[in-house]
């Protein structure tokens, strides 16, 4: 018998996959601002550099930031048009639960997206693309991915009610990412980006697991009170 | 009798804080001696930092506040955590300010990328002003929570900020630019913190003055609707 | 409970549900103090709103699913096939709730509520845009004595009358009657309903 938490935690979390993959609004719409962002910036850097093999690591995680943007402001969407979030909140389930169900489906948008983003960007941005680090690279993706589930899952559940929500979660979600940002480039760019210096690497990723541990204790200390209405 | 206990305690601080000001307007610029290198410039060293200082601090009384308020959930918990925001907000500006002209200053330019302290207080102030965001889009008992939320999330953001923008600037080139601040002479250092004591002092007065006004705004506003009543 | 709009039915039934957190004053649910301990009373509440809280996009059967494992529901495929049934709508269970017409959203709406058997069911004007047979269902519900509390919001006092043993009115936030109905007959009832409201 497993525990009602992960029998609970599995539920939500299939729930919300089952909706994307039907209706796929989220996924699409992600992908297709995602090589938008890629063009803008191709075109930002181009006049100055026509290899832009050095930006690459950045382009992908500036791309990837925008638009996780887009996923986590779509994160409670149909909890809240098809009005849901009561039905959730009357049964017996931890708010943390909940909570953590949602950065998972935020972690598994955001994979799904790294799997195609990752190869252009290869493509489009690297001269001589190669795979042999491609490891160490999805270890760095993942960690970004936990961190800007834990802190989206969060602050999409604080801009919920807000007015002009969807105005609100940039604002207050980027300044946030900012670490984000450059801890993944700065990992990314250690092992794909020519110095191939692991203790580089390492110092990031450690950064980014702390990222995603404080954020962590800080959804654990104020859960409670994010639907206590 | 409370009223008038509360506005002693503001002519307290009050006082305080011009006393100390004026005390370390005069040390700074009459008795601390002049920095070799820098010249009279470097007398600026000890307002940016002292209001960057008197800033964390509100950062850390606003993330206080707002557990507290989530544990007790009254609204003076609310008032204070969103009066130490606005106080530290200002304050943060000011150090972006005072930072730029000091850059200037001593290194001919206004913006300078690699001063970490001067970045991460850009971050900062992007950060606090999100609040605000927040603040105003939400109504009512939700407002109160949800900023208390936020303004503990806030604080978590700001030392991982700091630290985001310091390991990419130390990876990408070592640290050039030391300000002299650890190793001061013992005469410079007591003014030092004289300009620490009066900022804090000046932010525990503004504090005080914006609650006053604001429980002044809130009885005058119950006064009046028992008058229309 | 029933009242003019803007009384505070849905207020107090929230606030039982466990949805709201009382400004003042102090509230129980089965003994339980609210909203501190509504952690051990949400198992066993039942709660229908105005709107049937279920995803569009998901079908009945998924639908129902997730919340049999939110509850923790013992059998759950057993379960879900007999609520399915009951409530007409085992020939529909692997459409998409989107194509449901209003009435049988409801309909799967109180399937979702009778899940995990709760004690205790909240209904809040259940019969607003309901069709003949989700309303016949519903009523069939509520008379059908299996030893559930229910606590219903409505603006149909006839159903008050006639469904309940007791009948609480209220008005501007505060409760103005409170009565067993065999004590009152439908048209007193009706009389100091609308000298309340007046």
């Amino acid at each position: 018998m497993t525990s009602p938490w992960t029998r609970q935690m599995r539920a939500l979390l299939l729930k919300d996959l089952r909706l994307e993959l039907r209706t796929r609004d989220t996924l699409v719409a992600m992908l297709l601002f995602a090589v938008l962002a890629m063009l803008v910036l191709q075109f930002a850097f181009q006049r100055v550099e026509s290899d832009l093999t050095r930006f690459a690591a950045g382009v992908l995680w500036v791309v990837m930031a925008l638009t996780s943007i887009l996923g986590v402001g779509r994160s409670y969407v149909a909890e809240r048009e098809q009005g849901v979030l009561d039905g959730l909140l009357v049964a017996p389930v931890s708010r943390l639960v909940m909570i953590t169900a949602k950065a998972l489906a935020i972690v598994a948008y955001l994979a799904a997206v790294e799997v195609a983003v990752v190869p252009m960007v290869g493509v489009f941005f690297v001269k001589g693309p190669y795979f042999s680090e491609i490891g160490w690279l999805i270890l760095v993706c993942l960690l970004a991915d936990v961190a800007i589930g834990v802190l989206g899952s969060l602050l999409a559940a604080l801009a919920l009610h807000g007015r002009a929500r969807e105005l609100l979660l940039p604002v207050i979600f980027l300044p946030s990412l900012i670490p984000v940002v450059i801890a993944a480039s700065g990992a990314t760019h250690a092992i794909t980006g020519g110095p191939n210096d692991l203790a580089e690497y390492r110092g990031y990723c450690l950064f980014l697991l702390v990222y995603a541990v404080t954020f962590g204790l800080v959804t654990y200390a104020t859960y409670e009170s994010v639907f206590d209405d | 009798m409370t009223e008038a206990l509360r506005g002693r305690g503001l002519a307290v601080s009050g006082s305080l804080a011009a006393v100390l000001t004026t005390l370390a307007v005069i040390g700074v610029f009459l008795v601390a001696p002049e920095d070799a290198d820098q010249g009279i410039i470097q007398k600026i060293f000890y307002f940016h930092v002292a209001i960057a200082v008197a800033s964390l601090v509100g950062f850390l009384v606003a993330c206080i506040a707002g557990l507290l308020y989530l544990r007790r959930r009254e609204e003076r918990w609310d008032e204070l955590s969103a009066t130490a925001v606005g106080v530290s907000l200002l304050f943060s500006v000011l150090v972006v300010i005072t930072g730029s002209i000091w850059a200037k200053a001593s290194w001919g330019t206004w913006w300078v990328w690699s001063d970490v302290r001067l970045v991460t207080y850009m971050i900062v102030v992007l950060l606090y002003a999100a609040y605000f965001v927040l603040r105003s889009s939400l109504e009512g008992e939700r407002r109160m929570r949800h900023s208390a939320i936020f303004a503990v999330a806030a604080f978590a953001s700001v030392p991982l900020s700091f630290y985001s923008v310091r390991i990419a600037n130390s990876f990408v080139h070592p640290v050039v630019f030391t300000r002299n601040g650890a190793n001061m002479p013992a005469e410079m250092l007591v003014w030092f913190v004289v300009s620490v004591a009066a900022m804090l002092a000046l932010f525990t007065a503004l504090v005080h003055l914006q609650l006053t006004q604001s429980r002044a705004d809130r009885a005058l506003r119950r006064l009046k609707s028992a008058l229309e009543v | 409970m029933v009242g003019p709009n803007g009384a505070g039915k849905t207020t107090v039934l929230r606030m039982v549900a466990a949805l709201l957190r009382p400004d003042a004053g102090r509230l129980a649910v089965m003994g339980h103090a609210m909203p501190d301990e509504a952690p051990r009373v949400r198992g066993a509440i039942g709660y229908l709103g105005h709107q049937p809280m279920v995803y569009l996009d998901l079908t009945a059967w998924q639908n129902l699913e997730l919340f049999a494992d939110l509850y923790g529901v013992p059998r759950p495929r057993a379960r879900i096939e007999e609520l399915l049934d009951r409530v007409g709508l085992l020939a529909r269970s692997y459409d998409t709730v989107r194509t449901f017409s209003r009435g049988m959203a409801q309909r799967l709406a109180m399937a979702r509520m009778l899940l995990h058997e709760p004690t205790l069911l909240l209904l809040d004007e259940p019969h607003v845009g309901l069709d003949a047979p989700a309303a016949a269902h519903l009523d069939a519900l509520l008379t059908d004595g299996d030893g559930r509390s229910v606590l219903m919001v409505t603006h149909d006092l006839e159903r008050a009358a006639t469904l309940s043993d007791r009948v609480v009115v209220m008005r501007a936030g505060r409760v103005a009657l409170d009565v067993p109905t065999a004590e009152v007959t439908p048209g007193e009832l009706r009389r100091r309903y609308e000298e309340i409201v007046a």
